[in-house]
């Protein structure tokens, strides 16, 4: 059941590599839109036949594939793993549908797509540490392609720090496992049974350590945000589109996947510490977004201080927080995804994302005015609006942190109040006054320049608002996926607590 | 620095004040004379001539059948109040008379001219004073209103009355604009100087019209303007129009407040440069931009050709609203242009050095004006695909 997830989008890689002759670019992205359907239908599918109420994982599929390596191709779901698996069907539909005008090898380009697709719903369902290594490798190379051809003017650059950067992720993670087995002496890199618990604490923190700043590069949180940015910007839409919406989102899992569940101790250990970092790195995202005049940058930025609720939300280890962060990961990946395709929209229509350019494009008749007020939906949304999905997580978050670290809590409060600051000022600088794309130089001249855009067609804010619509679904009735989610979440919680309880001397 | 493209951004550069005061003198027209300006000033003067048209029907009829009513709420209807009329002014399907009021508010507000002096004299008070002895004889909230607010009910009346004007000014201009239409139509009017001969000589054939306005109260007939007043349709309707509405403006509502905080709103009314000359067209269909209620009446007349015309270019359907206001503002550039010509106090061809010095004054004081108005409208544009 579960493999058939894998085996849709690389059969349409299959499918795609040998369709015979030339085809056009609306033949591939068709064959794409297709298989991607398929895809989201069998997620569907995938939901249908989950049990909520069981903590454990389902569905389960395995066989040997290279026992002297402890490779085993074994997959399973549970609450933790199948909204994200959902986000992903649903996230790469959306970056098919808004990819227009491929000019270059759009073969390849939508066969990468789909590798990307395959391999995160790889990772997500895998149950062996490796196999989540190879998933976790095999989506690095089609990104740094879709970025590296099909990016923007400074896409060598951007492509390469973020190559850099993640293969260096890559490295830790892959070293934290090995070093797993090298410590436990065994060569079991199944999830189940813990075998950290035989681990010295040194040994134990060395390899959370790694895992930290390899899932702590993918997240990205301060101070290895450093290649999100630059990757943003010179990305094209549907691929931000997938980066922040689903790509990120392997950071986030990691954490409370193999961080938390394989070192239960030494989580507990750090957990201050890590909420600190979470805090920090909101502090710091939320700042660095205001600065910020290329809207791109500035919804990246955000990111990075949004991801921050998803460690501070770790590090507490209650049944609420946890469940925060599994709201947190689906609503910052529909956010970050409409947000990044209404910035699309503005950059494809004006040629720039520059907030000293843009002004007044709310304008009813020459401007964008369904794109702002989506806009202005989308800024709300992550700002934590109530009724929208942005203010369930951060609700939950905070509501299941205070209580563990009240400062480290606050301080990231402080930073959701930021993020109406810089998203006001967006909204404010590129949607209100009056409509012109040039600098506010002189207000006379500035108020006398006729401005003729391109009209946005109503299909192109069809994905944009298909994800205004589930940020509204989640915001209103959040039960569904909290329902979904709560026994896994739950059960994530008790092995923390068991070690918490350990280290201070009693179980009651 | 960003590249802008420059499909994107159009600045049509404005003419200096000393270009316009030659153009004035020199009698060529502020408005470039093309085949595409002279679609769009007479088509959108036609729709605009049928929408007068609707406003000088409904000022007149609020003004003599709704004066002093306490509660005017079918003063739209012009007196029609059968369940399908106000269904479908409910429905909007409606002109917005609301424009035509806003402009009575201008130029009530701004007050210049002949009308304004005579709602401030002796003889118009006694004739507020019989019409109000009259209505509170019959009407206990007016008997009640006007010992307390004694100057309420006058101030209704000079509203009344400002109504009534703006509403026989604009039957004229109406009639005007609609034989424009006919003109262009038969071949008389061929090119943006023809438009504005062709207005200036029916602003010129109506100058002298009487402005008057008398109400029934009772069953008596009162005056409120009488024709012994003198006030005629140039000098004390229609020029103070001008000031009010193409010159002077108001700024909008719910602007007004920012601007003024940013102190770009002058304290001295008579440098307010808000009027259509000066009128952004971009944000037409914003929220609290009256205009746009006019674009919108305008384009429920608007004739085939200009429409066409329209769908060929940027938005087509998208944006015609804005293309209508820019539209609207050429011929109001034509309409100013025609009165300018028609008001110089000495012909133009005169060879009388005091009468040239005079003609040079007075194109120098509009050119001073205008030379800040929205005039980057009247070059020749590059068409926009």
């Amino acid at each position: 059941m579960l493999s058939i997830l894998l085996l849709i989008p690389f059969a349409g890689v299959l499918l795609l590599a040998l369709w015979p002759g030339r085809p056009a670019e609306g033949r591939m992205r068709t064959v794409t839109l297709l298989v991607l359907g398929l895809q989201m239908a069998w997620s569907l599918v995938v939901l249908a036949r989950f049990d909520p109420g069981n903590s454990a994982m389902q569905l389960q599929e395995s066989f040997p594939w290279v026992d002297i390596l402890g490779l085993e191709y074994k997959l399973g779901v549970d609450g933790l793993s199948l909204p994200l698996v959902l986000i992903n069907g649903a996230l790469t539909l959306v970056a098919g549908i808004c990819t227009r005008d491929i000019d270059k090898r759009p073969r390849i380009y939508f066969a990468l797509l789909l590798v990307i697709s395959g391999a995160v719903n790889g990772a997500f369902l895998a149950e062996n540490l490796l196999l989540f290594f190879l998933f976790y490798e095999l989506e690095l190379i089609p990104l740094w392609c879709l970025i590296a051809v099909w990016g923007g003017v400074n896409r060598a650059y951007a492509s390469t720090k973020f190559l850099i950067f993640t293969a260096a992720s890559g490295m830790l993670i892959l070293g934290a496992f090995l070093g797993l087995a090298l410590y436990t002496g065994t060569v079991d890199f199944s999830l189940t049974p813990v075998t950290s618990e035989r681990l010295a604490m040194g040994s134990q923190l060395v390899l959370l350590g790694a895992l930290l700043i390899g899932f702590g590069i993918k997240v990205p949180l301060f101070p290895f945000h450093n290649w999100l940015p630059d990757a943003h910007t010179q990305a094209s839409t549907p691929v931000s589109v997938l980066l922040a919406g689903v790509l990120l989102k392997l950071g986030t899992y990691g954490l409370l996947r193999f961080c938390m569940g394989l070192f239960p101790e030494a989580w507990a250990l750090l957990a201050p510490g890590l909420a600190i970092w979470a805090a920090v790195s909101v502090l710091f995202g939320s700042l660095a977004a205001i600065a910020q005049t290329d809207m791109k940058r500035m919804v990246a930025f955000s990111s990075v201080g949004h991801m921050g609720y998803i460690l501070l939300a770790a590090a507490a280890v209650t049944p609420v927080s946890i469940l925060g962060a599994v709201f947190q990961m689906v609503s910052h990946g529909l956010i970050s995804a409409l947000l990044f395709l209404l910035v699309g929209i503005v950059y494809r229509k004006t040629g720039t994302r520059d907030l000293t350019v843009l002004h007044g494009l709310l304008n009813p008749e020459r401007g964008l005015p369904f794109t702002g007020t989506l806009m202005i939906v989308g800024v709300m949304a992550s700002a934590g609006m109530p009724g929208m999905a942005g203010f369930i997580s951060e609700f939950m978050v905070f509501r299941g942190s205070i209580s563990a670290y009240p400062v480290a809590t606050l301080l990231s409060m402080v930073g959701s109040g930021l993020t109406a600051v810089y998203f006001l000022l967006l909204v404010n600088r590129a949607f209100f006054g009056r409509l012109a794309v040039t600098p506010l130089i002189d207000p006379v001249a500035h108020g006398r320049l006729d401005v003729n855009l391109a009209a946005v067609a109503p299909r192109e804010t069809i994905p944009a608002m298909a994800l205004a619509v589930a940020v509204f679904a989640i915001g209103m009735l959040p039960y569904g996926l909290g329902k979904l989610s709560e026994a896994a979440t739950t059960a994530m919680v008790q092995l923390p607590a068991l070690a918490a309880a350990l280290q201070t001397g009693g179980l009651g | 620095m960003p590249i802008i493209p420059a499909d994107l951004v159009h600045s049509g550069g404005m003419p200096s004040a000393a270009e316009l005061e030659a153009k004035l003198l020199g009698g060529e027209t502020l408005l470039a004379n093309t085949p595409d300006h002279l679609i769009e000033v007479v088509d959108v003067l036609n729709s605009y001539g049928e929408v007068l048209d609707a406003y000088s029907t409904n000022l007149i009829f609020q003004a003599e059948r709704q004066l002093l009513l306490p509660f005017p709420l079918f003063k739209y209807l012009d007196g029609d109040n059968s369940p399908a009329k106000i269904w479908r002014h409910l429905n909007h399907d409606r002109i917005n008379f609301e424009y035509a009021e806003y402009c009575m508010k201008a130029m009530l507000w701004h007050g210049t001219g002949g009308l304004d002096a005579y709602l401030d004299s002796e003889p118009f008070a006694a004739s507020c004073a019989a019409i109000i002895s009259k209505k509170t004889r019959r009407d206990p909230l007016l008997a009640l209103l006007h010992p307390l607010f004694p100057g309420f009910l006058i101030e209704l009346i000079r509203a009344a009355a400002t109504t009534h004007a703006l509403g026989q000014f604009w039957r004229v201009m109406s009639d005007l604009f609609l034989d424009l239409a006919r003109a262009e139509a038969d071949g008389r009017v061929a090119s943006i100087d023809d438009v504005v001969e062709f207005i200036k000589a029916g602003l010129v054939a109506a100058a002298a019209n009487p402005i008057t306005y008398g109400v029934e109260v009772a069953g008596e007939h009162l005056w409120v303007l009488p024709p012994k007043a003198g006030l005629t349709f140039l000098v004390d309707v229609a020029v103070p129009y001008v000031e009010a509405v193409f010159l002077r403006g108001m700024p909008f509502l719910g602007t007004v407040s920012f601007n003024a905080q940013a102190h770009q709103i002058s304290p001295d009314q008579a440098q307010f440069a808000y009027g259509a000359l000066y009128a952004d067209p971009l944000p037409t269909m914003g929220s609290g931009i009256p205009p746009s209620l006019l674009m919108q009446d305008m384009y429920r007349h608007l004739p085939e050709r200009l429409h066409s015309w329209y769908l060929q270019r940027t938005r087509g359907e998208g944006d015609v609203r804005v293309k209508i206001c820019m539209s609207f503002q050429k011929s109001m550039f034509c309409v100013t242009n025609a009165a300018i010509r028609g008001t110089f106090p000495h012909p133009l061809g005169s060879t009388d050095p005091q009468a040239r010095s005079a003609n040079r004054a007075y194109a120098a004081a509009w050119a001073s004006r205008l030379a800040v108005a929205r005039t980057d409208c009247l070059a020749v544009k590059p068409p926009v695909a």
